[in-house]
Order: C-alpha cells, then structure tokens, then sequence
C-alpha cells in the first residue's frame, strides 16, 4: 500500500472527527466534532471544508453525496468516510503523539502528567 | 426574502459545492441574520478551496507567459514608447493576470463532469472581452493582444484541458 503523506494537526482533527462519527460525517457533524476536539480553540466551517477537501486531493478520504432531507432545506449532504490511506495517516500520527506525550512525561515527571490530565478533562 | 438571500448565496458558491453547503449553512443557522453572518466566513473559504484544487500551477504558469508574451509583442509593434516608461514592462502584464483570473474563475464555477470543446472556449472569449473593456491598455493595443493570445490560449485549453472535474468525490 502507498505511504500517506504526514498530516498536519488540523487534518489529524478531521480525520479522528470523520473516524468517531463514522456513517453520521458530513460538513455539520464533522465540524461539531472537531471544535469539541479543539477546545477551547474555536473552528471556522469554511476552515473545516477547506480541509476536507485537502484530504479527499490526498486520497486519505472519500466522499458522496446522500439523499436531502427537509431539515437541510431540502438539500443532500456531503458525507465521507475514511479510506485505508486515511487510517494508516490517522494511526501513525497518533503514534507520533502519543511519542511526543511520552517524551515530555518523562522530562516533566509524572505529577505533571496527573495534573495536565485533570486539567484536560475540565476545559 | 429568505429564499432570496439563500438563493443569492447559491450563486457565489461553486456548482460542485453548492448543494452541500447550502444545505449546512440551512441546517446550522434557524435564522437568516445567522445564516448571513455564517455565510460571510464560509463562502470565501469554499471558493478559495475550489480554485485551489481545479487551478493547475503549471499550465497557468504557460497561460502567463504566453499571454504575456503577447501583449509584450502587441506594445512592441504598435506603442514602444510605453515599454520604455516607468513600470512599462509592466503593463502588458496586466491584462494577462485579468484574462488569468477569468480562466480559473471559470474553471472553479465549471459544473462537474467533463466539458465540450465548445464549453472550454467559453471562458478565453469571456476573459478577452473583459479585458477590452477593463482598458487597461490602449483599445488597439488590446485589440492586437487579444488577436494573438486568443487563439493561444484556446489551444492551450483544448490541449491541456483544465482539471476541473477530475477530484470532486461522486455525485
């Protein structure tokens, strides 16, 4: 299989976002999702959809139009999924992060990971 | 007047993007003051990203010289003085980058699926006319331009077709 290009931390927040909601992605779920994993940073839709157009030119997703609903003014919505190239991007760079975590637990000792973790499940 | 703004707001999004994203801006925004303001930030960046993934960097770096060049060789034959002042080289660039900017407007508003020869003359004859009449060069200096490059850059387009179709997911 090709090797996926590494992901910039945005694109790495929209792919987890695409991954959690899994056949509910489209453009408003997609972008809910990645403020909740932004927080508190707030997040721009047009940012959202520049990037998911981004990963669709990367082939890490794909995407199709569905049927309309009436709760979207009788408009389809644009949904995507992740494909194998997107997974494989998706677990090496939380691999990466989960290095980086590690590499500065070990630095800062483990009283600084317990209480950045307390203080990330609060904001 | 709803449906007016909706509507309104339909005819700056790209046809390959609009329906989704009116359809979001219609899901996320129960007002229309709401629907406005998120419309506001939204659009610029789908048109952004739309030009960006229909505008070949190297096939507009080939529109711009050789419509340069033909400007360049309409102010050399008809006005050389204009050449020597300040900023004169220059100004033959200008209606190249209009006659550039028409193009991946065009390519970026091009509804998905794949374009006729006569569809992708459309946009050269709509950027040339609009160059005649930004005048941002003598009349017969653009006239004598627009003969040379017209020609150039349908050919270019027919030969090297824009990608304008080929990385929309499916419809």
């Amino acid at each position: 299989m090709a090797k996926p290009d590494s992901i910039g931390q945005f694109e790495q927040l929209v792919l987890t976002a695409i991954l959690t909601r899994r056949d509910d992605a489209y453009g408003v779920s997609i972008h809910s999702k990645v403020e909740e994993l932004a927080r508190p940073k707030t997040v721009s839709l047009g940012a959202v959809y520049v990037t998911l157009d981004r990963l669709e030119d990367k082939g890490l997703v794909k995407s199709w139009l569905s049927d309309p609903t009436p709760e979207r003014g009788g408009r389809a919505k644009r949904c995507y999924r992740l494909e194998a190239l997107g997974e494989r991007a998706l677990e090496e760079s939380a691999v990466t992060a989960k290095r980086v975590w590690d590499g500065i637990a070990e630095v800062w000792g483990k009283e600084w990971v317990k209480q950045w973790s307390k203080r990330w499940v609060t904001e | 007047m709803g449906n007016g703004m909706r509507a309104l707001v339909g005819l700056f999004l790209p046809p390959a993007c609009r329906e989704e994203v009116l359809g979001d801006l219609h899901e996320r925004n129960a007002t229309l003051a709401r629907f406005c303001i998120d419309a506001i930030r939204t659009v610029p960046h789908v048109i952004a990203s739309r030009i960006r993934r229909t505008a070949d960097p190297q096939l507009l770096l080939l529109h711009a010289i050789a419509l340069y060049l033909c400007y360049y060789a309409a102010t050399w034959f008809e006005a050389r003085a204009l050449l020597r002042e300040t900023w004169g080289l220059a100004r033959p660039a200008i209606p190249a980058l209009l006659v550039l900017l028409v193009l991946l407007l065009e390519d970026a508003y091009a509804k998905p699926g794949s374009r006729s020869r006569l569809q992708l003359t459309r946009g050269p004859l709509i950027a040339f006319v609009g160059v005649f009449l930004a005048q941002s060069l003598p009349p017969k200096l653009v006239l004598f331009g627009g003969a040379l490059g017209l020609p150039l850059t349908l050919v270019l387009r027919l030969f090297f077709s824009p990608q304008s179709t080929s990385r929309q997911g499916p419809v």
